[in-house]
């Protein structure tokens, strides 16, 4: 129907920022705990990129994830700083800037929807 | 459960966490002169305390959880207080095996995650309501 298919599009980098924080959120609260490996989301160019082939979870008892997180893959990222004694790779100030960096997009993006939603109104209400 | 909602609850897990470390430093602080009451008894020994990383299988986020809190095992250190009733029959006492400057920097460390998580549950709030504001007629 559309030439952009924007709102599809909004809403999946929504529900992909939102996986980032969770991701963030979890290494925050375990900068303290050994042996803990920082996690990141696989960029969002990739998910665009990929076919979406995952299983479903179709019922509460199927292992795996929630349902908006099975399509993106949380993996532990590289880490190439110093290794500590405690075996933990979190760098606060790196996990801040990621934070930041989900902010951001959050805000342009549901400053878009907002945008792109106006312009419909505007052309229903005429 | 909604990702946003999951990064709630895992920086609330860390506030938990942290939380529970402050309090087993301000214990080994609060008992860093508790000698022991029978002559050559042992005087109070140091607790510490380990995390461990949890899979929320609900959300997928990764909780912070207590691991254990264990007691310190290293020798305490002895001073010489004849007059004290924890002596021993030289006059040498066990003080607990506290150290008042690594409880102060295990405290500010703690202070700092703690703010840290708190600022990730600030910003969860912030995208929330951003996300609520779409709703708003303009």
């Amino acid at each position: 129907m559309e030439p952009v298919n924007l709102f599809d599009l909004a809403s999946r980098q929504a529900d992909w920022l939102a996986v980032r924080q969770s991701a963030v959120a979890g290494n925050i609260a375990n900068a303290n705990t050994p042996g803990y490996t920082a996690n990141d989301v696989e960029p969002f160019e990739k998910v665009l990129d990929r076919a979406t082939v995952s299983l479903a979870a179709t019922q509460s008892g199927h292992l795996g994830f929630g349902v908006s997180d099975a399509a993106f893959a949380v993996k532990p990222q590289d880490y190439d700083g110093a290794i500590m004694p405690s075996r933990n790779t979190v760098v606060l100030e790196d996990e801040l800037m990621k934070a930041g960096e989900v902010r951001r997009s959050f805000e342009l993006n549901t400053a878009i929807v907002k945008a792109f939603h106006s312009m419909m109104m505007m052309a229903t209400k005429g | 459960m909604d990702a946003l909602t999951a990064a709630l609850k895992v920086a609330a897990s860390g506030l938990g966490a942290q939380s529970e470390r402050l309090r087993v430093v301000s214990e080994n602080l609060a008992n860093a002169q508790s000698t022991g009451t029978a002559p050559g008894a042992d005087p109070y020994r140091r607790k510490t305390i380990s995390f461990v990383a949890e899979l929320d299988r609900s959300s997928g986020g990764s909780l912070v959880e207590v691991n254990s809190i264990d007691r310190d095992p290293s020798p305490f250190p002895v001073e010489f207080q004849p007059g004290n009733e924890a002596a021993d029959d030289r006059g040498y006492v066990k003080m607990p095996n506290v150290n008042v400057l690594v409880e102060m920097a295990d405290m500010t460390e703690a202070n700092r995650s703690y703010e840290a998580n708190l600022q990730v549950i600030k910003q969860a709030r912030d995208l929330i309501s951003m996300t609520i504001d779409l709703m708003r007629n303009q």
